[in-house]
């Protein structure tokens, strides 16, 4: 009998953000260029399991996605019970700095999607030096909010399933159902309170518009691919972004929504391949 | 079946009964929603995750919780096998002002999923 195992590794590690210890949690699959990658608000590093299984691109990248403190199997650090969850910018640029040296990665590329989108931004604005070529994915320098998230933590509104009820429009109608309801579950999974503190960081401490000059495309290029039916950051949004950056790419991508990589691989790997493509030959 | 945009408030609301009188869920849903399409209000009694009553007259006087109301473009779009981008889902034509969403949320948030489905069921499904 044969076991059939993926090749995707899990494992912990523990490293400081902003004085704090944190225990955190990444899989990894591949060898080569090192490729983080940064989940949506609210969910956690499962998003990723399609390309940490796809061998055109781990037998050229070493992919690496952990989950955020507070998010999926890495604990909010030690006192968390007496505080709110709020991510801000800093602290986002912080943790992601951190994962990076803690493993002692060189020049990573970085991939991030919705917040980890945005945050790409802000890391191409400060460290361009620092990462070989960065990829938002659903990003822009600011979007217009389209409901209240006070409904996200309430103690008479279940938060699992408003969150994955909200974002469930965010998913293509071409998306195949298994992906759509897995991405979705991921959001019903949330720790209580978590996707509101994600969007503290997105609504209100991350505007970022007039305020990416420090971005160094030729030291660092900059892709931004973005859904065409993502209406929370639409296509427009990131048009605007990427023409305040000089040497941005972007691309509009067909049938599907704010979770490519999640709710429909086969889609979205025809966008990424190409850009690590690019990447790779750099 | 192929939508027409020009279809009228009365055919969009026959749509809509002969698909959602029959949508049940496992869930303990108790919801009187006003739906409107175009300029047509009906009242949509929601018990025990059934769809209970379509009451399509006499709404004057009546209560409800929370009303959705849309354009006749907004509900023919809606329910095509592949909306188009933006078309797609409740809260997107909300957000574009296609749709408006009025009065107690509370039950609406409470049951978004359910509800997004119910107003979902006379889509017309892919080839």
């Amino acid at each position: 009998m044969s076991v059939s195992l993926e090749p995707i590794v899990g494992r912990y590690t523990t490293f400081a953000i902003k004085g704090k210890q944190c225990r955190v949690y990444f899989e990894e699959a591949g060898s080569g260029i090192p490729l983080v990658c940064l989940h949506t608000a609210g969910a956690d590093n499962r998003q990723y399991r399609h390309m940490m299984n796809d061998p055109e691109i781990t037998s050229r990248y070493r992919v690496l996605a952990f989950d955020m403190p507070w998010h999926g199997k890495s604990y909010p650090p030690e006192g968390w019970q007496d505080t709110e969850y709020k991510l801000s910018t800093a602290l986002y640029v912080e943790t992601v700095m951190a994962f990076c040296a803690a493993l002692e990665l060189e020049r990573p590329v970085v991939i991030g999607c919705s917040i980890g989108g945005r945050i790409v931004l802000q890391l191409g604005h400060l460290h361009s030096d620092k990462f070989r070529a960065l990829i938002g994915v659903e990003a822009a320098d600011h979007q217009q909010p389209w409901y209240d998230t006070s409904w996200l933590h309430r103690g008479d509104v279940h938060g699992g399933e408003v969150c994955a009820a909200l974002v469930s429009g965010l998913v293509a109608p071409q998306s195949p159902a298994v992906h759509r309801h897995e991405t979705l579950w991921q959001y019903m999974q949330g720790g209580p309170g978590i996707f509101k503190g994600d969007l503290y960081f997105y609504r209100v401490d991350s505007d970022l518009r007039g305020k990416l000059t420090g971005i160094r495309t030729d030291l660092c290029p900059l892709y931004l691919l973005t859904g065409e039916y993502d209406f929370s950051c639409t296509p427009e949004d990131t048009l605007r972004t990427a023409d305040s950056i000089p040497g941005a790419a972007v691309t509009v991508m067909r049938e599907v929504g704010h979770f490519p990589m999640s709710e429909n691989p086969v889609q979205f790997r025809k966008y990424l391949l190409p850009v690590l493509e690019r990447i790779q030959g750099k | 079946m192929t939508s027409s945009p020009a279809e009228t408030g009365a055919q969009l609301l026959q749509r809509f009964t002969q698909a959602a009188s029959t949508f049940a869920k496992p869930r303990p849903v108790q919801v009187d929603m006003l739906v409107q399409f175009d300029d047509l209000p009906v009242l949509v009694r929601i018990r025990d995750g059934r769809v209970a009553e379509i009451v399509e007259k006499g709404v004057a006087l009546q209560s409800w919780d929370f009303a959705v109301k849309g354009t006749a473009e907004g509900w023919s779009k809606f329910w095509l096998a592949t909306p188009p981008a933006g078309w797609h889902d409740l809260l997107a034509l909300n957000k574009r002002r296609v749709f408006t969403i009025e009065g107690h949320l509370h039950p609406l948030m409470a049951h978004l999923q359910f509800i997004k489905d119910l107003l979902a069921s006379p889509r017309e499904v892919a080839a």
